[in-house]
């Protein structure tokens, strides 16, 4: 299933799961925003990365948290402690 | 926010499990409702109820939007996928949730283009990449998965992707809330309340509940601690006899949610006049439709979509299970004729649902259920 290969639900580790359609979300740490400011790549605590639509937070910069679902991020942390990272930044 | 690893703390999960026994009256029984899935899923998959004194009972509400969808929105999805040329996405859950005619992978499997994507914008994406083919995405989910088709929807404009149309399913989470705390007979003593859609919606949007229905909700993060803290805040509110909104979930929940994601929803979306869910029925205002400032987006006015209302098949208990009414394994088909493998009802579809987390984690049978 989709949401399984990408990663289980909620904020981080938690097993089989659909992230994409249910309450549901992942806390991902931002490495860059892109040029336009539109996007970020961002990394999860399992290191996966992936590249997010932050139009519907304020402005992110890297190193800040966010709470991602379905590849948007829908709530921003600025300088809070980085999400641990497995496997570097 | 803080390390995930905080909020499941064995430990630190005992020493808040022991404090519940004093916040209970001992003949008295408590009925909480998480409403989401994925507290569904912590609840079986950290066994929260081994924790829970005597007396108090988790039942599962109809926060799953896949489990809520009604098969004749899945033969409109079907319907618009076997139009020659069309390319229809969707989340992967939605794949195998029964129709009355199939499934969407079904669908897949005798030549329609069905395709799972991980965001709507995934499915703008594959609009770009075959401007010869029409690209629909059916959208689905409450206000967490609302923002991001909105955002895709907008930026499909501003980018002027033609072939991209949206097949809406969105539902909202007050709505169903309603309707259930409306019906006869309900024996709900508090809610658990969806942590990721407060904070689209914000923790004041439930204050509905203790505000005209008298019962109390804790707005919930989703890690053990965060369950075993928020049944302990609602324990507390009965003990004392109080009955509030608490918001839990404070280190991502705000008062008043995401505004911008609000904004992006209420410019893309209209509320439908009604809408039918999954074991409890048509519900006036529960759903969203594309708005007429959008209507160039709006798969159900650029194709034909039958739009039946079906019954749910006479075996499936989802309605039952979805109302709380009973626990999964009291369905007559729970393990049996549906499991995971061959679902008969959308809650053993989805993982979220509480079918398949009861038939996942082993909760097979009365005895497990009352051990």
């Amino acid at each position: 299933m989709n949401g399984a290969a990408r990663g289980p639900t909620g904020e981080g580790e938690r097993g089989p799961g659909c992230i994409t359609c249910g309450d549901v979300a992942v806390r991902m740490r931002v490495l860059a925003v892109d040029a336009t400011g539109e996007t970020a790549r961002c990394v999860d605590a399992g290191g996966r990365r992936e590249t997010v639509a932050t139009a519907l937070v304020a402005a992110v910069a890297p190193g800040d948290a966010l709470l991602v679902h379905a590849g948007v991020a829908l709530h921003h942390d600025p300088g809070t402690a980085p999400v641990p990272v497995r496997g570097g930044a | 926010m803080r390390f995930v690893e905080e909020f499941r703390d064995g430990e630190l999960g005992r020493a808040l499990a022991a404090e519940l026994p004093a916040l209970v009256e001992p003949d008295r029984t408590y009925k909480l409702m998480e409403v989401c899935g994925g507290h569904t899923h912590t609840i079986y998959r950290y066994a929260i109820e081994a924790l829970l004194p005597e007396g108090v009972e988790l039942v599962h509400g109809p926060g799953c939007p896949v489990c809520v969808l009604p098969m004749g929105r899945v033969d409109d999805g079907i319907a618009v996928a076997q139009h020659p040329g069309v390319i229809l996405t969707c989340f992967g859950d939605m794949m195998r949730v029964p129709g009355s005619r199939g499934s969407l992978q079904e669908a897949r499997s005798v030549g329609a283009d069905v395709r799972m994507v991980y965001s709507p914008l995934d499915a703008l994406r594959i609009a770009r990449e075959n401007p010869e083919r029409e690209v629909v995405f059916f959208a689905l989910g409450f206000e967490t998965t609302a923002p991001s088709t909105a955002l895709t929807l907008m930026r499909a404009r501003r980018e002027g992707v033609p072939n991209f149309s949206c097949l809406c399913n969105h539902v909202l989470i007050e709505p169903p809330l309603r309707a259930l705390l409306d019906a006869p007979g309900l024996e709900i003593d508090g809610f658990i309340g969806p942590g990721h859609v407060a904070t689209v919606v914000g923790a004041d949007a439930f204050g509905f509940i203790p505000r005209d229905y008298r019962r109390p909700v804790v707005v919930s993060g989703f890690e053990p601690l965060d369950v075993l803290q928020s049944i302990k805040m609602l324990l507390t509110q009965l003990a004392s006899g109080r009955c509030e909104a608490e918001n839990q979930y404070r280190r991502v929940v705000s008062p008043e949610g995401n505004l911008r994601a609000r904004e992006a929803m209420a410019e893309v979306f209209s509320p439908r006049e009604s809408f039918e869910w999954r074991g409890l029925g048509s519900i006036a205002h529960s759903a969203l439709g594309i708005s007429d400032a959008y209507a160039e987006l709006d798969a159900e006015r650029r194709f034909v979509v039958p739009g039946a209302q079906l019954e749910d098949p006479r075996e499936c208990q989802c309605g039952e299970v979805l109302r709380g009414e009973i626990k999964p394994w009291e369905c007559r088909v729970f393990g049996t004729a549906c499991t995971p493998e061959r679902a008969i009802g959308a809650c053993m579809v989805s993982p979220e649902g509480a079918c398949a987390a009861y038939y996942s984690y082993g909760r097979h049978e009365p005895v497990a259920e009352t051990a």
